[in-house]
């Protein structure tokens, strides 16, 4: 019994279609965990598919394989016969199914790569969206960080020139065309009364229209006007002297829409720097007066005396003596005069001592207070007990007060109230004599300490009461100050008057005394 | 669903389990089975090169994977080159050629002439078939790992 045997084929066939069916199903797990992994991946579902297709032929094909050897080989080939067509038809339809899947690949993967590409253009596009947004929002953030840092900067900006502004001890103003006042600092609304309570007008507040004209034109034409000084009356009524400097504003179209300017109060200083140049007129004055005087005292005396000489040499009742009289009279009136003279050009003689000026000016009072209230002037005293004591002449002192007392009554010639006040003061002690009378224009202010001006009538005056008041206080070393209209205790009102506020230094061994007081209080 | 499907399967049972007492319009003689079987395996061969050939050039299977895809469609193809000879011998070959056949002692009887040595040599086809699955599996497997270290990622 030679020939080939084929058992090592059938064992083969055998083996081979167990390890068949296994793999194939092997694969097939590995294939369903991809699309598990990744189900919208069409080759893992093409392989899925595929795997699918090759694990049925390999079911078919193994285990057609497997019940042939099996059923042959136990002796049943007529029921092989019966299934083998069976067998052999899935086996070909599973090989056309594969191959179908197989062909089919080729669509399904240029489908795939389409979507794909798409999805990666989709993909691309967000990224970049993404990105772009992330930019954007980056930008946005810095954008944030910059407005933030400019509205901090802007808002460091804004308080420091609102402070300057608002702290300025100039008068800083904005107004409209027809001069209203849009916005102005507390030093404006201080000295203007100016503020968001009381509207002003600007343009109003001009003492004198004509400097107005020529602020206004002067910014019309130039677009700005500098050191200007203006007289300005406030609210309270008070004129204030201002150095103004002023510009145009305009519109974004270049139209002009209103002033803005800064004024500074040179009122202070002008009414020093005006003291100044009344001290050296005085002083002039003074020295020119004494001249005189020295001069005039001579020839005076001579007169005088041989005047008195000459009445011895005629009878009483005749006329020559009565003509001597009336030269003697005179020449007395005028050796008085020039007496005042030197009293005001300080050179005549005196005796200081320590005084209070309570008692002077009530010694003086005691004098002049009857006649006073017989041209219906009351007197207010207003004198603070325990005044330190000043060092001065007395008599010089009771002159000092009997001029203004004097002056006074002629100011209230309907009668009034004269007020005199004494305190003490860090710079000394304090005279104020207020009256309510018809005061002081402001043309003669400067001139009421002159010798030989006067406003009385011809033969009423000789002009000399102030200058020598004036000469007296600056021989003690004090100060004389004139304030017409007088102002209200409240420093916000003036009513019609006139106050002379003297000041005396301290006698010096009361100073130390005053000064302590002072500092205790 | 279910009732559907298992009446598409009995019904499909009942059509090949007794092939020999099927009616049909056109009458099929028995070795229109055989071609139908050959040509599938042509169609196979085909649908697998042209896997093997698109696998190759396409960017979208240049993964390690594939190349064990490749080799499976390589000994796929193979396998249905040598089981189609197979089928061709067999058709070739007569009883007589067999000795003991359906018996533990089956034999090709002597002379062992080229057909019959052809036929016995396609008969080893597992050792083609084995392989292809062992790379398809080895492919698939790679495709996992890989995948799975994508997503990982």
């Amino acid at each position: 019994m030679n020939g080939l045997s084929l058992i090592p084929a059938v064992t083969v066939e055998f083996v081979g279609s167990a390890l068949v069916i296994l793999l194939a199903f092997i694969a097939l797990r590995y294939a369903w965990a991809l699309i598990r992994l990744e189900p919208d991946n069409f080759i893992w579902g093409f392989l899925w598919y595929f795997s699918i297709a090759l694990a049925a032929f390999a079911i078919s094909r193994g285990v057609g394989h497997i019940i042939r050897i099996c059923l042959v080989f136990s002796d049943q080939q007529d029921l092989w016969r019966r299934l083998s067509p069976l067998s052999g038809g899935f086996n070909t339809m599973l090989m056309i199914s594969v191959a179908a899947v197989t062909i089919y690949y080729h669509k399904g993967l240029a489908a795939y790569k389409a979507i794909r590409s798409e999805a990666q253009k989709l993909a691309e596009a967000n990224q970049k969206l993404a990105g772009s947004a992330d930019q954007l929002q980056r930008l946005n953030t810095n954008l944030e960080g910059l407005v933030e840092d400019r509205t901090r900067d802007l808002s460091e900006s804004e308080r420091k020139f609102r402070n300057f502004f608002e702290n300025s001890k100039d008068i800083v103003y904005f107004c409209d065309l027809d001069g209203n006042i849009t916005n102005i600092n507390s030093s404006g609304i201080e000295l203007l009364g100016a503020g968001r309570d009381h509207p002003v007008n600007f343009h109003k507040l001009f003492a004198d229209p004509n400097v107005l004209k020529q602020y206004l034109t002067a910014i019309e034409a130039k677009g700005y006007v500098s050191d200007l000084d203006v007289e300005l009356t406030g609210h309270d009524g008070i004129p204030r002297h201002i150095l103004l400097a002023a510009n145009a504003r305009y519109s974004t179209n270049g139209r002009m829409i209103g002033y803005e300017g800064i004024g500074k109060d040179m009122t202070r200083l002008r009414t020093i720097t005006e003291q100044l140049i009344n001290h050296e007129k005085m002083a002039s004055v003074g020295e020119m007066a004494a001249g005189i005087a020295h001069e005039i005292n001579t020839p005076l005396g001579i007169i005088l005396g041989y005047s008195q000489l000459m009445l011895d040499d005629f009878e009483k009742d005749s006329e020559p003596y009565a003509t001597m009289q009336v030269i003697e009279r005179q020449t007395k009136v005028c050796r008085r005069i020039v007496a005042d003279l030197l009293k005001f050009s300080r050179q005549a003689e005196s005796q200081k001592s320590s005084i209070n000026l309570n008692e002077i000016i009530k010694e003086v009072l005691a004098v002049t207070e009857h006649n006073l209230n017989i041209h219906k002037i009351q007197v207010i005293r207003e004198f603070t007990d325990e005044l330190p004591q000043i060092t001065g002449d007395a008599e010089k002192l009771h002159q000092v007060f009997i001029n203004l007392f004097n002056n006074a009554q002629y100011a209230m010639d309907g009668g009034g109230e004269l007020t005199i006040t004494t305190f003490s003061t860090p710079a000394g002690v304090r005279v104020s004599v207020s009256d309510t009378g018809i005061g002081i224009d402001d043309e003669i202010k400067n001139k009421i300490f002159d010798p030989f001006f006067t406003t009385k009538e011809v033969g009423k005056g000789t002009g000399l009461g102030l200058s020598v008041t004036y000469g007296i206080v600056q021989e003690h070393n004090g100060t004389i100050e004139v304030e017409s209209p007088v102002i209200g205790s409240g420093h916000d009102t003036l009513r019609p008057g006139t106050s002379f506020q003297i000041t005396f230094p301290f006698a010096p061994r009361d100073s130390a005394d005053s000064m302590e007081d002072h500092e205790n209080g | 669903m279910r009732i559907h499907h298992l009446s598409s399967i009995i019904v499909l049972i009942l059509t090949f389990g007794f092939a020999d007492s099927a009616m049909a319009l056109q009458t099929h003689g028995a070795p229109e089975g055989i071609y139908v079987h050959q040509m599938a395996h042509i169609l196979f061969i085909s649908a697998l090169a042209y896997l093997s050939w698109h696998t190759r050039r396409t960017q979208e299977t240049s993964l390690k994977g594939w190349r064990f895809f490749q080799i499976f469609c390589i000994f796929l193809i193979c396998w249905n080159a040598l089981a189609f000879t197979g089928h061709l011998t067999f058709e070739h070959l007569q009883e007589s050629d067999f000795m003991a056949e359906d018996e533990w002692q089956a034999r090709l009887a002597p002379p062992i002439t080229f057909i019959k040595a052809l036929y016995y040599l396609t008969k080893m086809d597992h050792f083609l078939l084995v392989p292809a699955l062992i790379a398809l599996v080895l492919s698939l497997r790679t495709f996992y790992i890989e995948a799975l270290g994508e997503a990982k990622k």
